[in-house]
């Protein structure tokens, strides 16, 4: 192996990682379906795979639907508890022959790679997103980073092929530091890629808060001194342990927060649905809390205290709308009324992509809008700020509107249009708030389901794939 | 499940598996080192990185090496976390492949 540069922290670094320790977790993990086949998993767990469901699944083994090798089955006991008690969460966390009955899709949707100046980070948008863990306590099925955690090979850019790598923090550091040079020198704007500063990373994998509290320090204080001023932690772990949020955790982030307290911190959670953080009562209904509200599991409810407790860190929910998971509307009404009135903010929701063996999680892009509207129906203006996007490669775009108003001469025009607009856009943002306007097509999960009726297109989002407007066809 | 620490580990302690575990959930003894089983998340990193190749996924642990998993269990509850690489023990080399080394495993605590 070659030499490794090291990092070499500041002494303010130095010194608030001296105050850093780890804590003692025992996520009591159980990975692979081999231990729930030879029935050596503990007791309780026994049965939470059925014979027939483990036959099924088995006999798909080292062929091109191995479901395992797809994404690897994981769950934390957490997690298993709620499962017990929920449909949706065993949904999405129980392997399942359907992901793979249709292996359509594509190995990389976003086209990430096309945007990944080093290994383990992509540039995008203003935000940097880095890649600091390949795994996750438990494992979603309906992963859209499963060729990360299933550490699948991909084609770069170059064309080489390799499995994702993950970032590593000189390089980091000197890409940012490098890049916002450049910015500088040329009065704001990458004389290239025309990109503002990089100001806010986002830490994602796989899950960060796998990492230990020193890590995830290392990477907190070494962002801060590159001058990134606002860190985001995407993280499913209050879902999957949420125990990981201990005194030593918050130790780190007070020690931080004294040591750079210009850096404000975001933790991006992932719920998916209430089961994940309500308690329920042995009918397996919620609890109403005396004080108003409903009951929540303690642990959950303890840890997301204590990050709303400090006015520096920010929560914000956001989670893909999935089939048989959440495709609900009263579920996500409780869900987002929850979470506002517990301190978390209700950022976005999202369509699936088009990932390999996405058509047994996909909700038809109408459909998720839908679900989303009726769900917001009876919730104030502050807990219904979510809106519905999916990610374009130009960039993030909300899907508006889906109307019922006849739009004659339009294919799907006569169910009404939807309405997409490009909230953010690669690079720097020309294209930013821009709409396209489509006939209807209440099958479509992804843009291409409605390349044949294109009305109007000021955000671009189909001539970059030289796809005309219909009116721009007539003309010709 | 968990990863586990097998024979070939013992009086070579190159610590490369250390460096790369992002959890931290290796203890160390005089001469091998084990990994916490409820601590291990499972991401697979340390495998490759061991020059030994000492270390596996319980699932894949062959058979005459099936009880290091309660061995690593054993182990980890009383020695030392071990946090940062080491240098390898001096004659790691020559130990590396040795059969029946598990005669000379020292389960000692460390003093300090
Ligand atoms: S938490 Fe996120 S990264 Fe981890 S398995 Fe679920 S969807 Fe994938
Ligand atoms: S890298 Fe392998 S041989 Fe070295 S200490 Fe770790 S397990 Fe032992
Ligand atoms: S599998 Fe991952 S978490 Fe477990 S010991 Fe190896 S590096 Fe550490």
């Amino acid at each position: 192996m070659a030499p490794k540069e090291k990092y070499i922290p500041s002494e303010t670094e130095k010194a608030f990682l001296s105050t850093v320790t780890n804590g003692k977790y025992d996520r009591e993990i159980i990975t692979g379906l081999k231990k729930f086949v030879d029935g050596s998993v503990p007791q309780d767990m026994q049965g939470f795979y059925s014979k027939e469901e483990l036959d099924a699944i088995m006999e798909l083994d080292g062929t091109d639907k191995d479901l395992q090798a797809r994404m690897p089955v994981k769950i934390t006991r957490h997690y298993f508890e709620q499962a017990l008690k929920s449909k949706a969460i065993q949904t999405l966390v129980k392997a399942s022959p359907k992901e793979t009955y249709d292996l359509d899709g594509a190995e990389d949707p976003g086209k990430q790679m096309s945007y990944s100046p080093v290994e383990g980070l992509i540039h995008k948008y203003e935000l940097g997103l880095i890649y600091v863990a390949s795994t996750c306590s438990a494992h979603c099925r309906f992963c859209y980073r499963e060729e990360l955690i299933a550490k699948k090979e991909i084609t770069r850019e170059d064309g080489t092929v390799a499995a994702k790598g993950l970032a590593k923090i000189k390089d980091i550091v000197d890409y940012v530091l490098e890049h916002n040079r450049l910015v500088d020198e040329n009065s704001g704007r990458h004389p290239e890629t025309n990109r503002e500063r990089l100001r806010e990373i986002l830490m994602s994998g796989g899950d960060p808060m796998v990492l230990g509290n020193k890590n995830i320090a290392q990477w907190l204080g070494a962002l801060s001194e590159a001058g990134i001023e606002s860190i985001r932690i995407g993280t499913k772990e209050l879902a999957f342990y949420p125990e990981r949020f201990d005194e030593t955790f918050f130790a780190m982030l007070d020690a931080f927060h004294e040591a750079y307290p210009q850096t404000n911190l975001r933790m991006m959670v992932h719920f998916n649905h209430p089961d994940e953080f309500l308690a329920k009562d042995p009918d397996g209904n919620y609890i109403e809390h005396a004080q108003g509200g409903l009951e929540w599991i303690p642990a959950t409810r303890a840890s997301v205290k204590e990050f709303a407790r400090r006015s520096w860190i920010n929560i914000d929910n956001q989670s893909p709308i999935i089939a048989g998971i959440n495709d609900d509307s009263d579920a996500l009404r409780i869900m987002q009324r929850e979470l506002k009135r517990n301190g978390v903010e209700n950022h976005y929701f999202f369509c699936g992509r088009d990932i390999v063996g996405h058509k047994a999680f996909n909700v038809p892009i109408e459909k998720a809008w839908h679900i989303l509207n009726e769900s917001q129906k009876g919730l104030s203006g502050v807990e219904a700020h979510a809106r519905l996007s999916i990610t374009h490669y130009k960039g993030k775009t909300e899907v508006a509107a889906v109307t019922n108003t006849l739009f004659p001469g339009v294919k799907g025009g006569e169910n009404g249009v939807v309405i997409f607009k490009l909230l953010r856009s690669a690079a720097d943002a020309p294209d930013r708030c821009k709409v396209t306007i489509v006939g209807r097509n209440e099958e479509a999960i992804w843009f291409s389901g409605y390349d044949d009726r294109v009305i109007m297109d000021e955000a671009e989002l189909f001539s970059m794939y030289d796809i005309q407007p219909l009116t721009a066809i007539a003309a010709e | 499940m968990t990863y586990v620490v097998t024979d070939n580990c013992i009086q070579c302690k190159y610590t490369d598996c250390v460096e790369v575990c992002p959890v931290e959930c290796f203890y160390e003894g005089p001469n091998f080192l084990v990994i916490h089983p409820g601590e291990c998340i499972d991401c697979d990193d340390c495998v490759d990185v061991c020059p030994a190749n000492a270390i596996f996924n319980e699932d894949d642990l062959p058979e005459d090496k099936k009880h290091f998993l309660a061995l690593n269990e054993e182990l980890a509850q009383i020695w030392p976390q071990i946090t940062d690489q080491k240098d390898p023990l001096p004659d790691a080399a020559k130990w590396d492949g040795v059969a029946g080394k598990l005669e000379h495993l020292d389960k000692s605590v460390p003093e300090g």
